[in-house]
């Protein structure tokens, strides 16, 4: 299968530890898929690695064809490669708007001007226009989770990897966040979400990939995976 | 700009211009070095204020832009301001492969590594004494024959005022924000397009620069030139001149140098005791005002504003 961005045979050891090992996974444009795991499983090393973050030690990263593996994050990002992260990484004494400029100016050819006001539309999208002003840090957890979405939107990404992002958030964020990304979704972005959260990604995607202890044990709708036996395992740890 | 400000401001301009007339040959060469360390402070503030980027190696690259304009002019004969630019480009080449070197290294790690630098530097003009004249100074050419060193004074106000408005420029630019981001977070700049390799080697480039370039300033000025300028003593008064006045903002870390070089001569009469007194301002800045004293000051001022307009008395509707 190819895909918009796919990953073959990737593998990544920490000292002794296989963090990652022999991965295939390709993600086609337009999914939205659901990437879980016990912890440790090896699912925010994917990430990293699917985003520049960490070089994998063999396999190789192919974004539209292109292989990609080994370049820096910001090389990724230029190629419309989004992410957040697993615990919420803004930019914390810088304001609300100014958050969202760095990715909107970092773009070729990009002006103030209109980075100013893709970065106002986001805003308004994700009901943080008010709060433009203030500083990312004096943001609620939640509303910093969606300032990280905000920021991923304003590199206008190919693709979207969402680390945990209904980790700590109450169940009236959740849903919200749900609504956005399957509105985003419906406009035709591609995403791929990690979380723990079984529920919010069962009610999100369309397919789910399954890790453990670095492999990946499924790959299939939600159903099947939901039968499958050795996912049944790894969870249930028997 | 209100009438009142306004008028501040051109009073504050005309006895900045009148400083050399109505000071005394001593307290004009105070004058010039708080205009040297001005500029000194605020490249360090542009590095460490605005990138995050803990060098504690700056006053090494002020010691290499003066000793390769001193030394291209003594030794090369070219002309002092060719010599001076090329302090400049030195400065900025080195300061790009130092920047590009400690990539990886950030904290503590960075400041040790730098430091480590600037030291090297320092001990090899020290025991090359053959091209550098060592601990017994380089006689280095002056920029002016003349006698008054009021030349020097506004020539190093043009200086000062060009490299603040360069750095101003850049702060409030994309490259500003993006030495900002990279400050917050090096993880979140590279997820969100920031280039940081690049950003970091060239925010060490042009700092180190406009570290040479005073280098350059201070070497042809005060004539013999010796290795302590960048020593590790000269290094903690240039931190604590940015600390003081405030490292995040480039006019606070440029009063911040003038105020303390000023009290520092002020205080000459109280001899060592005047350093433990900066110490200790050092250490309640650091832990009262993080920003600095200056931004501390400003702060007020401007939250005694609206406390002044609701202490106005409202006037009385007129009566219709």
């Amino acid at each position: 299968m190819t895909g918009l961005i796919e990953a073959v045979d990737l593998t990544l050891r920490f000292g002794g530890i296989v963090a990652v090992r022999g991965l295939h996974f390709a993600v086609r444009e337009g999914e939205l898929v659901g990437l879980i795991g016990p912890n440790g499983s090896g699912k925010t090393t994917t990430i990293n690695m699917l985003t520049g973050h960490l070089s994998p030690g063999s396999g190789h990263i192919m974004l539209r064809g292109a292989r990609v593996e080994g370049m820096s994050a910001d090389r990724f990002a230029a190629r419309g490669v989004g992410r957040t992260f697993q615990v919420t990484q803004l930019f914390s004494r810088m304001s609300v708007l100014e958050n969202m400029l760095v990715p909107g100016l970092a773009r070729p050819h990009s002006t103030h001007v209109a980075a100013r006001r893709q970065a106002r539309l986001h805003l308004e999208f994700l009901g943080l226009a008010a709060l433009e002003d203030l500083p990312a840090r004096s943001l609620s957890g939640g509303q910093q989770k969606l300032l990280e979405l905000g920021r991923a939107l304003m590199l206008e990404p190919s693709i979207l990897f969402l680390d945990e992002p209904f980790a700590g958030v109450n169940p009236y964020l959740r849903d919200e966040i749900i609504r956005l990304v399957q509105a985003l979704h419906a406009e035709g972005r591609t995403f791929v979400i990690v979380d723990h959260d079984l529920e919010a990604i069962q009610r999100l995607v369309q397919r789910l990939v399954v890790m453990s202890r670095g492999e990946k044990i499924a790959d299939g709708t939600v159903d099947a995976v939901r039968e499958d036996a050795e996912v049944i395992r790894a969870y249930s740890g028997v | 700009m209100r009438p009142t400000q306004l008028a501040g401001a051109a009073l504050l301009l005309m006895l900045v211009l009148a400083f050399p007339v109505l000071v005394n040959p001593y307290w004009l060469t105070v004058g010039i070095l708080a205009i040297f360390y001005a500029i000194v402070t605020a490249s360090w503030a542009l590095l460490v204020g605005y990138a995050g980027q803990f060098s504690f190696g700056h006053m090494g690259f002020v010691s290499m832009g003066a000793y390769c304009s001193a030394l291209l002019v003594s030794a090369a004969g070219l002309p002092i301001p060719i010599g001076m630019a090329a302090a400049l480009v030195l400065s900025g080449v080195v300061g790009a492969v130092i920047g590009y070197t400690c990539l990886r290294m950030h904290g503590p790690y960075l400041a040790i590594f730098t430091m480590a630098f600037s030291e090297v530097f320092r001990i090899i003009a020290l025991t090359e004494n053959e091209i550098t004249g060592g601990a017994g100074g380089l006689e280095v050419t002056p920029l002016f024959h003349t006698r008054s060193d009021a030349p020097y004074f506004y020539l190093g106000l043009a200086l000062l005022a060009a490299s603040l408005g360069l750095m101003s420029w850049m702060t409030t630019s994309r490259w500003g924000l993006f030495f900002r981001a990279i400050r917050e977070n090096e993880q979140a700049a590279a997820a969100a397009g920031v280039k940081v390799v690049r950003f970091r080697v060239l925010v060490f480039a042009i700092a180190s620069s406009f570290a040479g370039l005073a280098g350059a300033f201070y070497a042809h000025y005060i004539g013999i030139l010796t290795p302590d300028v960048g020593s590790v003593d000269q290094m903690g008064l240039v931190v604590a001149m940015a600390v003081i006045g405030g490292a995040e903002s480039l006019p606070a870390a440029v009063i911040g140098a003038i105020v303390v070089e000023f009290l520092v001569e002020a205080l000459r009469a109280y001899g060592e005791w005047r350093l433990v007194l900066f110490g200790a301002l050092l250490l309640l800045t650091v832990r009262f005002a993080r920003n600095g004293l200056l931004a501390l000051a400003w702060e007020q001022v401007l939250r005694l504003g609206p406390v002044r307009e609701r202490a106005r008395p409202a006037r009385r509707p007129a009566a219709s």
